[in-house]
């Protein structure tokens, strides 16, 4: 399996400083999104010590743990990332409580680990996981913000975020992926400023990553950008003979796959 | 052994032992049924890790609150009150259990010498089957059944989140042969039931090749490399 990987982050229209940042490692499948919570230079260093947290508690070397040293119904690997991303929140936590000019910050997390054909999605806040096939948009992961809680509740209030206890719960959720999947993960300034449809529409036809991320930005700063932007887009790619049969019977008007004819 | 209580207002409706593992849903299914609308159909699972138990929500639609506090993973201590959504049950974990509820968890009786021709009564046959079905396969977990082909075992219960067939050692199904993909098909487990994702290879549900997802229904037949397996709903 290859993935194809695209991202972008862009400050946005309003905002004079970027809270968001990507993390990618894309040869071992492992992607973050976190979008940092308190003001100025607090978020910004929140995202980035849990995003660097993250990514060095999953090092490649350490990530080949025995498929019996955890136990439940998640993969192992689930279980490693919610354990990474519960050690970031404490060293965000910790940091806060050093520094009184940081007391205040904190940050949403949203991360993907693709291997064997599952994708492992953590996340606490309202940064987003979807996955994108056959010209659906289907979301993986649930805000954990007053407005889902509450449907009645306009706020944009966070529920749950990093770095603001000693103690966190991670939402954990696991999705087989395949060849013609595209994953997404992105902060609330995409998901506020562009309709999930628009979202799906994008995808169906640019197809290539970059170029998605690039006009999924464009649109969110178009329709306002009163927040950070950050996008990153995984393609799952098939094998060289797979991605051959798919030309060949398109050329061919042979039988249309799934991404050419979107189901509805 | 440990026992989760159903009450409300605390009135205490059901009880139920936990050996292993329990299931909590509105769906019939479940170890501990809780019918109301605000509970997902599986909810959540609570299910030993060591010496504790702990207490998962299975990503359900409005969560699970130990103590008032939503969680998504528990480890329980006796006394913990376990909320479903915004239902007004409440499931208590009591650690200690009642010693005799213990008898439950054990096979029913049967009284014969080792060796011996027994003859079961219907009633004592139809408890042995319930508790064998029980043991193999928790409620509310669905299981592939072997009906034909080379496998290790002949039934596999669906527990976890995601299970995988193909070649891979990770695989729940393990085909076995040349030229078998390692990860064939994968099987998602939610709070909606099961779907398939054929990752590689031919994979034919009910005879028809599926070439992307399909959610799964009672009494499917699933084709893959080699193997005929079908697709058993628990209850």
């Amino acid at each position: 399996m290859r993935l194809r990987v695209g991202a972008r982050t862009h400050v946005g229209r309003v905002r004079l400083l970027n809270e968001d940042v990507y993390l990618l490692r894309a040869r071992q499948g492992l992607f973050v999104v976190c979008d940092g919570i308190g003001g100025g230079p607090s978020g910004e260093l929140a995202s980035r010590v849990a995003g660097d947290t993250i990514m060095a508690r999953l090092a490649p070397a350490d990530a080949d743990v025995p498929v019996a040293q955890v136990r439940g119904p998640y993969l192992p690997r689930t279980s490693l990332m919610a354990e990474a991303v519960r050690c970031s929140n404490k060293r965000v936590y910790d940091r806060a409580r050093q520094d009184p000019s940081h007391a205040l910050m904190g940050t949403t997390v949203v991360s993907a680990w693709i291997a064997g054909h599952v994708a492992s999605i953590a996340h606490v806040g309202d940064s987003r996981a979807y996955l994108w096939y056959g010209g659906r948009l289907v979301a993986l992961t649930c805000d954990h913000s007053l407005a889902s809680v509450n449907a009645n509740d306009e706020e944009e209030a966070l529920v749950r975020a990093l770095g603001r206890e000693p103690e966190v719960d991670v939402e954990l959720t696991e999705v087989p992926v395949r060849y013609g999947d595209y994953l997404v993960l992105c902060s609330d300034g995409l998901t506020r400023m562009v309709p999930e449809t628009a979202v799906a529409r994008v995808i169906r036809e640019l197809r290539q990553p970059q170029c998605i991320c690039d006009r999924l930005v464009e649109m969110a700063n178009g329709n306002g950008g009163v927040d950070n932007i950050t996008v990153v887009v995984v393609q799952v790619m098939g094998s060289w003979w797979q991605r051959l049969s798919t030309l060949w019977t398109a050329h061919a008007g042979g039988i249309p796959n799934a991404e050419a004819h979107p189901a509805d | 052994m440990p026992k989760l209580i159903l009450q409300i207002d605390n009135r205490v409706l059901n009880t139920c032992v936990v050996d292993q593992r329990a299931s909590i849903g509105r769906r019939a299914d479940n170890t501990v049924v809780v019918d109301n609308s605000a509970v997902s159909g599986h909810h959540a699972t609570v299910f030993r890790d060591g010496e504790h138990f702990v207490i998962e929500d299975f990503a359900s639609k409005d969560g699970t609150f130990v103590n008032d506090k939503r969680v998504s993973r528990h480890t329980l201590r006796d006394g913990d009150a376990v909320r479903l959504g915004k239902g007004k049950h409440t499931i208590v974990f009591d650690e200690q259990g009642g010693a005799g509820e213990v008898a439950d968890a054990a096979p029913p009786e049967i009284a014969a010498a080792p060796g011996e021709t027994v003859y079961l009564g219907a009633d004592k046959h139809k408890a042995l089957l319930d508790w064998i079905r029980s043991a193999q396969a928790p409620a509310g977990v669905a299981v592939l059944r072997v009906i034909e082909g080379r496998a290790d075992h002949t039934e596999y219960p669906l527990h976890a989140y995601t299970s995988v067939i193909g070649k891979s050692d990770a695989a729940l199904v393990r085909l076995k042969g040349l030229f078998k993909p390692k990860e064939a098909v994968a099987i998602a487990r939610s709070d909606d039931g099961y779907v398939a994702t054929v990752l590689r290879g031919t994979t034919r549900i009910n005879k028809t090749p599926i070439r992307d997802r399909r959610v799964l229904a009672d009494g499917d037949v699933l084709e893959v490399g080699g193997l005929t397996l079908e697709f058993k709903l628990a209850g």
